[in-house]
């Protein structure tokens, strides 16, 4: 089980031109070992850089990435091994297929860590199932798929190297909401199936309300919630302060509540949801009788 | 003769698939938009909604049936290249990825790209430029480089670039799937001030469910073909039939469809956060109660 820390780290976009900024600011945090952890924040809040960081795909400005506790700079000529033990799903990866057969695109990564033909076979297999692409989808050409079939694909070569923490940033962006829903039923299951660590960057609260154990909120490159899922979603103010879109049952919560009716805003999934709402009524009739 | 601003008579399209096999995407469809309306068009992936616009947009043409844009038969036969110009100047296209779209290194000058490829007088560009600029909010951006802006802001110049060629339609193909919340913020508003304050038909093709509730009427697509049409309350009130279809209905929806099944006596829209705030204010407050 591999834990991920960040100690005091920032990190500046274009350092020394005179676009220079500063997309990260003195952030510590820890990935909880075994957990969907999700990070939410705007446009802009850091997120994304925080989790390139996390992979070493870059390197902070200052402080450090633990990995077990572990300096990953620490020789910077072996980073390769930090990227086959945490995965990381870009943002549209689909845009990254590149090989001839779906096949060969999943095995890209477990060819590089040097497995031998027969174990990359059984890794390409194993990843691809995972995803929900049948065994006559590995010899088709990326172009024949759909977004939904490419983005999944695209996962999956990440999947295939067994990834100690996997990290997906916006894995159902662009997709309809059937499309949402199988990408992260995948990916539930690959955790169960695995016991892997998974982060998730998204800007959808109500993606994060459903999947997420654990909470992180950017805001201007910095960490300024963390928690359990409860914890950072029963203060539906600091998170609309922080610029984000709180899921709409909560915005009904926080509506009924200016309208002076005592109900829990910190309601986040349709079943509290309807829950709460049926005691007041409940409540309600009860009173008028 | 007296025709709907869109008139779609029966149409059918299919792309050719392996072995230049057809697959078939429209089947027989017939819709008609009037001028003005802001009409939102659900459907799960390969329902045909994005070949519905390129239909309407003659990007492709339909290979049956017939349409009709403001008075004008789109698939006749003698449609010259000049007309599909003329056709393009009056249906506009947004598209979904910002980063596409922008084609000048200076905002101005992108907005400025469709009235100049119309042969609009110079003195009447500026004036153009200008005002769409600010329509769309983004006036102190004329100026700026496109690349440097935010998606929100990007597809916001993209629709002022629509705009300065007074289109009397436009067409958003999942113009805000990219985006984040603000972005998406952002652009919707710009879409509801296009069809509200300028009177521009809007044909919004989305995946959201709440951004479909902003709209005056919703149509629904499966496997080319329309399955439902109607005002927001209505067509998400059709909850099990559009879950069957791959699609959903908005949470605020979806709980008080709940609740009703749980006999609360809840009667009205609910598409909106703040509808349902009203419609569970009212039948607990005792005004207007029903039960």
């Amino acid at each position: 089980m591999s834990e991920i820390s960040v100690e005091n780290v920032s990190f500046f976009h274009g350092k020394g031109t005179p676009y220079e900024i500063k997309a990260l600011d003195g952030v510590t945090l820890n990935i909880v070992p075994n957990t969907i952890t999700g990070i939410i924040g705007h446009t802009g809040s850091g997120k994304s850089t925080l989790v390139e960081l996390f992979n070493g795909i870059l390197k902070p400005a200052e402080g450090r990435v633990l990995l077990d506790g572990a300096d990953i700079w620490a020789k910077p000529k072996e980073i390769r091994n930090v990227r086959f033990r945490v995965g990381l799903v870009m943002q549209y990866p689909e845009s990254q297929l590149f090989e001839e057969t779906i096949r060969q695109d999943i095995a890209f990564g477990p060819r590089n860590m040097g497995l031998s033909e027969q174990e990359i076979e059984e890794r390409v297999i194993e990843a691809a199932g995972f995803v929900g692409l049948g065994k006559d989808m590995l010899d088709k050409s990326p172009f024949d798929l759909s977004g939904g079939q490419k983005r999944r694909a695209a996962i999956a070569g990440i999947i295939a190297m067994r990834p100690d923490v996997l990290i997906l940033d916006e894995p159902a962006a662009g997709l309809d909401p059937a499309g949402r829903e199988a990408i992260f039923s995948n990916i539930m299951e690959y955790r169960k199936n695995s016991g892997s660590t998974v982060v998730i960057v998204s800007h959808s609260m109500e993606d994060m309300a459903r999947y997420c154990d654990r909470v992180m909120v950017m805001s201007e490159g910095k960490l300024i919630m963390n928690g359990t899922r409860d914890e950072v979603f029963s203060k539906p103010e600091r998170l609309a302060e922080a610029g984000l879109d709180i899921p709409q049952i909560t915005k009904l919560m926080l509506l009924l509540r200016e309208r002076g009716i005592e109900v829990d805003t910190g309601v986040y999934t349709s079943e509290r949801a309807y829950e709460e709402l049926i005691r007041l009524f409940k409540k309600d009739t009860a009173q008028s009788r | 003769m007296d025709l709907p601003f869109i008139k779609v008579e029966n149409i059918s399209y299919s792309y050719k698939g392996d072995g230049g096999v057809g697959v078939p995407v429209i089947k027989e469809l017939s819709l008609e938009i009037r001028e003005g309306e802001f009409v939102a068009v659900l459907g799960h992936n390969g329902s045909g909604k994005s070949t519905l616009a390129k239909l309407l947009n003659m990007i492709f043409s339909p290979q049956s049936g017939k349409i009709y844009i403001d008075g004008k038969d789109i698939t006749a036969p003698d449609m010259t290249d000049d007309d599909v110009f003329a056709l393009r100047k009056t249906v506009g296209m947004v598209f979904q990825n910002p980063d596409n779209q922008l084609v000048a290194t200076i905002v101005e000058d992108d907005v400025a790209f469709g009235p100049e490829n119309l042969s609009v007088p110079s003195e009447e560009i500026r004036k153009r430029v200008d005002e769409a600029l600010r329509a769309v909010g983004m006036t102190k951006y004329a100026h700026h480089e496109p690349h440097r802006l935010s998606g929100g802001q990007k597809q916001r110049v993209a629709i002022a670039g629509i705009i300065a060629m007074l289109p009397k339609c436009i067409i958003f193909d999942e113009s805000t799937a990219m985006l984040d919340p603000i972005g998406r913020r952002e652009v919707m508003q710009t879409i509801k001030m296009l069809n509200e304050k300028m009177g521009i038909t809007v044909i919004m093709i989305t995946h959201y469910m709440d951004e479909a509730a902003m709209a005056g009427r919703i149509v629904v697509l499966d496997e080319g073909r329309i399955a439902l049409d109607g005002k927001p309350s209505e067509v998400f009130e059709r909850e099990e039939l559009l879950r069957s279809m791959g699609l959903d209905v908005p949470q605020c929806a979806a709980i008080i469809h709940r609740l009703r099944e749980a006999g609360v006596a809840l009667k009205g829209d609910c598409t909106t956060p703040e509808k349902c705030a009203e419609l569970i204010g009212r039948a607990l407050g005792g005004e207007g109660r029903d039960v």
